[in-house]
C-alpha cells in the first residue's frame, strides 16, 4: 500500500478506463440521477406484463432493455432479454442490463433484491395494483415517467380513459336488465382454483357486469371444489385460454367434478381469454371488458 | 508420602458380588459372586445361555446390575470415571462394527485415545508393537473392514493392548479426578513396586470369546499371548470361552456359569472334573492320552452325554 | 514413523491416503480459487481490473463510488460471504451426521433441521398473510428468517426428544423420528400449498428451491457469526467421532462421553444449518457430497474429514452459485436446482458402490 502512486491519480484513471465499458451514466449516485434529467432516453426494465404493453404503446420499445416472463404482449416483447419471473429477480442480473429505471408493481421482488437494486443507483417504481381503473391510470404515469415520455403518456392517458368511459357506458346500456352469474376458474397447474373477491378476475367480472357468484364468501383463490360450484349454481364460466389447454382441452375442462351440475354446462357456456390480455389491468383493459361482455351475453342469452 | 498405603490386595481385585440382572421375563444372573484376580487369566465358562457375556457386561460396566456390585480395585464401578476406567481397562466384544474406511493402524490407534491428554513418549512405537503382538504389523495399511474374521478379531485385542499398554501409577488413580497422571517413561514393568508413585494399579483386558474366530494356531497363540501378559505384567485377563480344554490349557481360575447362577469357580484343572462337565454340559469327558503339553494341563476328549439321543431337543 | 507394508505397491484393500496437510491445504486452495473465480463472474460483467479497482477504492475509501464497487460490495460480495458459511455449514455437519450415525449416507435433514425451517417458512407465508395482511410487503426481510429458524431448532429439538430412551439418545430412533418428522413435515407443507395462492405459492416454491439472493450485509455478518462458531465447535468433536466409529459401546469403554458427543453434535447442526436454511431456503446434497469426497482422498480420519468437508462444502456452494448466477442471465437459477442436479447422480453413484454394505 505504501508504494501506491498518488490515490487520487490512479483511482481516476481507472475510473477513466472503466467508464467507456459502461454504455450509460451510472456513475451518478442516486441523489445526482434524480436532479437532472439523463442526456439520452433512459433505459427501461418493466417486470410487469401490462406496464411492459404501455412501453409498446408509448412507442418507448427502444428504451426497453428487459422483461419479465409475464411480459407477453406484444409479441416482440418475447425478444428482450428475460430478467426472470417477477417474484424472483435477480439483483446482478438486473443490473447487468444497465437500466436506468425498472418499473412494475409492489408484487415484484424479492424486497432485498429491489432494495439492493435502488442503492446501486436505479430508480425503481412499483405501482400498488388495487383492481381498479386508477391501477391502469397509476401505470400508464409510472411508464411515462420512467420513459420520460411524460407527454405522450398523458395523451394515453386520455384516450383510454375516454375509451373506459364509453365501455363502462356501453356495459350499462347493453345489460339489459340481467346480471348472470359467473365464477372464474384458474387451472393453468394441475390443481383448479376459483377466486373470491379482492382479485383482479374479480374486478373484471364486475366490470363487465356479472355477477361473482363466490363473491362475499371469500376473498383471493381457494381450491375449487365440485360441492362449492354446484352451489354457485354460475351461469357462465370465465377462464384464461392458457387454463384450457392445461387442462387439455375444452372437453376435458367441462369434465372437472361439479361443473356437469351447473347451469353453465348446459350450454358449455364459457368465456376463455388471454390471461395477460383478461386480469393484466394493461392499456386492453377496455377491450379486455368488452369483450368479455360482448361474450358472456352471447353464451347466456 | 502418601498414608494411605494401600494393603495391596483390594487393588488386583475385580469383583462381581451378588449381582443379578433381569429382562422382562427372564432372569439372566442371579446373585452371582465372582472374584478375579490380577496376575492371572480366569475364564468365564458355560453353556449358552448361561450368563457368560451378561456377566463381562457387567465388568465392562455396560450393563448395571439389578442387585449387588461390581467393584474395582476396591471401589464400585460407578465411583471410577469413565476415562479413569479407560486408562486401565481394555474390552475387545465379540465382534465389532467398524464403520467406514478405517485402516488396521488407525483402529489400533484407536486404542491409545484415553491417554490422549497425557500421550507417552512412544506413542507410534505402542502402537506398532502391538499391532507385532498380534501378528497384524503386515496388515497395517489395509481398511479393516476388508479382513477375515480371525484378523479382525486380531486387530481389536492388538487395539485393547495398545489401550492398556503401559502401567498407570496410583497416586494418579485414587482418588477419581485427580488431574495428573505419569506413566512410567522407560516402560518398566515393575507393576508392585511400592515407591513414591505408590505402586501401579492393575490393568484389565475383558475378552469375550476371544477365540470364535480364529483358526486353531492363531487361538493357541492369542491365548499364550494374553497368559503372557497376566503372568509377566500382572495384568488381570478375564475372558469367556467355549473351548473346555483352552481353558484347561491357558486360564489359572475359571467360574462356570449355569442358568444365571455361579455353580463352580476356582482353579481350572481343580473345577473342571468330568463330573462337573457332564454336569454343567451335558457331555462325558475322558482324558486325553498324555502328551508333551497336558502334562500340567488336563485336557479331555469329549463325547456326547445321554440325553443327545434324542437330537437337539432336550436340555 | 508409520509403518509401512514391505512392498511399496498397494495390496488389496490398501488404501493410499493423502497426508492431512495436503487434503487441508487442497482444500484451503480449492476455497481461494472458488473465491476468486466467483468475484470475477456474475451477469454484471467486471473485468479483473475493475475488480482490483474496486478493491483499492474498498481499502483507500471512495469519495464517489463506481457502479462496479457497488454492485460487488452490495451484492455480489455479501453473496459470496453468505454462500462460504453455507457451504461450510452444510458440508461440515453433513460429517457430523454421518460421523454420528456410522453412515455415509447420512445428510444434515435427516434431523429435521430443513424440514423444519421450510415448514415454518411456509406457514409465514401462507397463514402469516392471515394474520398480518401487509406481510407480502415484509417477506424476504426479517419476519421470515426468524420463524424459519426458530422452526428448525424446533424440530430439531422435537426429533432429538423422541430419540430418547432410557437417559440416552438412540441413533436408530433419531433416524425413524427423523423420517417420521420430516414427513409429517411434509404433509404439512403440502396442505399449505393446497391452501396458498399463486402468489404464496410461488414465494414457497422459491424458498423451497434455494438462493443465495437475499443475502444481504446485515444477514451476511449474523450467520457467518454463527458458523464460525458451530465450525469450531463442531471440529473439537473429531476424536470422539473416530472413536465411535467403533460403536457406540466401544467408544463409551474407551472414555468417550457418547451421550454428549451426540448432543453437541446435534446442536452444532442444528444452529449452523438452522441459520443458513432460514437465510437461503434448502440447499441439498452438500451435506452428502462434501464428506464423502474429503474421504476418498484422505481416509475417515474426522481430523482431517470434518475440517476438509466446511471447505469443500464452501467451495461447492461458491462453484454452484456462480452457474447458477451465469447460465440463463440475467435471470438467476435456484441454489437448490443445480445442487440437486449433480447432487442426485452423485448419490445414485454412492448407493451403488455401498449397495454391498447395506
Amino acid at each position: 500500500m505504501t508504494t501506491m502512486p498518488s490515490p487520487l491519480n490512479r483511482r481516476d484513471t481507472l475510473r477513466l478506463f472503466s467508464l467507456p465499458a459502461l454504455s450509460g451514466v451510472l456513475g451518478l449516485p442516486a441523489t445526482a440521477a434524480l436532479a437532472q434529467a439523463p442526456a439520452r432516453p433512459p433505459r427501461i426494465v418493466s417486470v410487469n406484463g401490462a406496464m411492459t404493453e404501455i412501453v409498446y404503446a408509448l412507442g418507448a420499445e427502444k428504451q426497453l432493455v428487459g422483461t419479465d416472463t409475464t411480459s407477453l404482449f406484444p409479441a416482440a416483447a418475447l425478444q428482450t432479454a428475460k430478467v426472470g419471473y417477477m417474484r424472483q429477480l435477480s439483483a446482478e442480473g438486473l443490473l447487468s442490463l444497465k437500466p436506468d429505471a425498472v418499473i412494475g408493481t409492489t408484487e415484484a421482488g424479492p424486497g432485498v433484491v429491489m432494495d439492493q437494486v435502488r442503492s446501486a443507483g436505479v430508480k425503481v417504481e412499483l405501482v400498488e395494483a388495487d383492481h381498479s381503473w386508477g391501477e391502469v391510470q397509476r401505470k400508464v404515469a409510472a411508464v411515462g415517467r420512467a420513459t420520460s415520455r411524460v407527454a405522450q403518456a398523458n395523451a394515453l392517458q386520455a384516450k383510454l380513459d375516454a375509451e373506459w368511459a364509453g365501455v363502462l357506458a356501453a356495459v350499462a346500456a347493453s345489460k339489459g336488465g340481467r346480471k348472470p352469474r359467473a365464477i372464474f376458474i384458474l387451472s393453468h397447474s394441475s390443481s383448479a382454483q376459483v377466486s373470491g373477491d379482492k382479485t383482479a378476475a374479480h374486478a373484471m367480472m364486475v366490470f363487465a357486469g356479472l355477477q361473482n357468484a363466490l363473491a362475499g364468501s371469500f376473498s383471493a383463490y381457494r381450491p375449487m371444489t365440485a360441492e362449492s360450484i354446484v352451489t354457485a349454481a354460475p351461469d357462465v364460466i370465465v377462464t384464461t385460454v392458457q387454463g384450457i389447454e392445461a387442462s387439455g382441452g375444452l372437453e376435458k375442462f367441462w369434465a372437472r367434478p361439479g361443473l356437469e351440475m351447473t347451469p353453465a354446462y348446459r350450454r358449455r357456456a364459457v368465456v376463455a381469454l388471454d390471461a395477460l390480455y383478461l386480469i393484466g389491468f394493461g392499456p386492453r383493459l377496455p377491450q379486455a371488458v368488452t369483450e368479455l361482455h360482448q361474450a358472456a351475453w352471447k353464451v347466456t342469452a | 508420602m502418601n498414608a494411605r498405603q494401600f494393603t495391596g490386595f483390594a487393588d488386583g481385585l475385580l469383583e462381581a458380588i451378588g449381582v443379578g440382572v433381569e429382562v422382562p421375563g427372564k432372569t439372566l444372573l442371579r446373585d452371582a459372586s465372582a472374584c478375579f484376580m490380577a496376575g492371572q487369566v480366569t475364564a468365564i465358562l458355560g453353556p449358552n445361555g448361561a450368563g457368560k457375556s451378561t456377566l463381562l457386561s457387567l465388568l465392562t460396566g455396560q450393563r448395571a446390575p439389578a442387585n449387588g456390585m461390581v467393584r474395582l480395585a476396591g471401589q464400585p464401578l460407578a465411583a471410577h470415571t469413565p476415562g479413569d476406567l479407560a486408562r486401565v481397562r481394555a474390552c475387545v466384544a465379540q465382534e465389532t462394527q467398524v464403520a467406514f474406511d478405517f485402516t488396521v493402524q488407525e483402529v489400533v490407534e484407536l486404542g491409545r485415545y484415553p491417554h490422549r491428554r497425557h500421550p507417552s513418549p512412544q506413542e507410534s512405537g505402542i502402537v506398532l508393537q502391538a499391532m507385532q503382538a498380534t501378528a497384524v504389523d503386515h496388515l497395517a495399511q489395509r481398511a479393516l473392514n476388508t479382513l477375515s474374521g480371525g484378523e479382525k478379531a486380531r486387530v481389536h485385542l492388538a487395539r485393547a493392548l495398545a489401550q492398556v499398554w503401559e502401567p498407570v501409577w496410583r497416586k494418579a488413580f485414587f482418588p477419581p479426578g485427580r488431574p495428573k497422571e505419569k506413566t512410567d517413561p522407560s516402560g518398566g514393568r515393575e507393576p508392585h513396586e511400592v515407591g513414591e508413585r505408590g505402586g501401579s494399579i492393575s490393568r484389565w483386558l475383558l475378552l469375550d470369546e476371544p477365540t470364535a474366530a480364529l483358526d486353531l494356531q492363531h487361538q493357541h497363540r492369542m491365548l499364550q499371548l494374553v497368559r503372557d501378559w497376566a503372568v509377566g505384567q500382572g495384568v488381570g485377563v478375564v475372558a469367556v470361552l467355549h473351548d473346555l480344554n483352552l481353558a484347561l490349557r491357558y486360564s489359572d481360575r475359571c467360574v462356570v456359569l449355569r442358568d444365571g447362577q455361579v455353580v463352580a469357580s476356582g482353579a481350572s484343572d481343580q473345577v473342571l472334573t468330568p463330573a462337573c462337565i457332564e454336569e454343567v454340559w451335558g457331555v462325558r469327558a475322558h482324558a486325553a492320552p498324555a502328551g508333551e503339553g497336558t502334562q500340567r494341563r488336563p485336557q479331555y476328549v469329549f463325547e456326547p452325554g445321554e440325553g443327545d439321543s434324542r437330537g437337539f431337543a432336550g436340555d | 514413523m508409520r509403518p509401512r507394508s514391505v512392498n511399496s505397491a498397494l495390496l488389496p484393500g490398501e488404501r493410499r491416503r493423502w497426508p492431512a496437510r495436503a487434503v487441508l491445504g487442497l482444500g484451503v486452495l480449492l476455497l481461494a480459487l472458488s473465491f476468486l473465480v466467483a468475484s470475477a463472474r456474475g451477469s454484471y460483467v467486471i473485468s479483473p481490473l475493475q475488480l482490483w479497482a474496486v478493491l483499492m477504492d474498498a481499502l483507500g475509501g471512495a469519495a464517489q463510488p463506481s457502479p462496479e464497487h457497488l454492485v460487488f460490495m452490495n451484492i455480489r460480495l455479501p453473496r459470496l460471504l453468505m454462500g462460504m458459511a453455507a457451504g461450510a455449514a452444510l458440508g461440515l455437519s453433513g460429517a457430523l451426521m454421518q460421523g454420528l450415525f456410522r453412515n455415509p449416507l447420512a445428510d444434515p435433514g435427516l434431523i429435521g433441521v430443513s424440514s423444519g425451517a421450510a415448514l415454518a417458512a411456509g406457514t409465514t407465508i401462507v397463514l402469516g398473510s392471515l394474520w398480518f395482511p401487509e406481510m407480502p410487503r415484509t417477506l424476504g426481510s426479517w419476519t421470515l428468517v426468524l420463524t424459519a429458524f426458530t422452526g428448525s431448532l424446533v424440530v430439531t429439538l422435537l426429533v432429538y426428544a423422541l430419540s430418547q430412551q432410557d437417559g440416552a439418545t438412540r441413533v436408530g430412533l433419531m433416524l425413524l423420528a427423523g423420517i417420521a418428522i420430516n414427513a409429517l413435515a411434509g404433509a404439512g407443507l403440502g396442505f399449505l400449498t393446497f391452501l396458498a395462492t399463486d402468489e404464496q405459492l410461488r414465494n414457497i416454491q422459491f424458498w423451497l428451491l434455494g438462493s443465495l439472493g437475499g443475502a444481504r450485509w446485515s444477514a451476511v455478518v449474523l450467520v457467518f457469526s454463527i458458523v464460525a462458531v458451530a465450525v469450531a465447535a463442531g471440529l473439537t468433536l473429531a476424536k470422539p467421532l473416530n472413536a465411535i466409529a467403533l460403536g457406540e459401546a466401544q467408544a463409551a469403554l474407551l472414555g468417550v462421553p457418547v451421550e454428549n458427543v451426540k448432543r453437541f453434535a446435534v446442536l452444532v447442526t442444528a444452529l449452523a444449518v438452522g441459520a443458513v436454511t432460514a437465510t437461503t431456503g434448502i440447499i441439498g446434497f452438500i451435506g452428502l457430497m462434501a464428506p464423502h469426497c474429503v474421504r476418498l482422498v484422505a481416509g475417515p480420519d474426522h481430523r482431517v474429514v470434518l475440517p476438509g468437508s466446511a471447505l469443500l462444502g464452501a467451495a461447492l456452494v461458491l462453484a454452484a452459485d456462480s452457474v447458477a448466477r451465469t447460465i440463463v442471465q440475467p435471470a438467476e437459477l435456484p441454489l437448490g436446482v443445480l445442487t440437486a442436479f449433480v447432487g442426485v447422480p452423485f448419490f445414485l453413484l454412492l448407493l451403488r458402490h455401498f449397495r454391498s454394505r447395506l
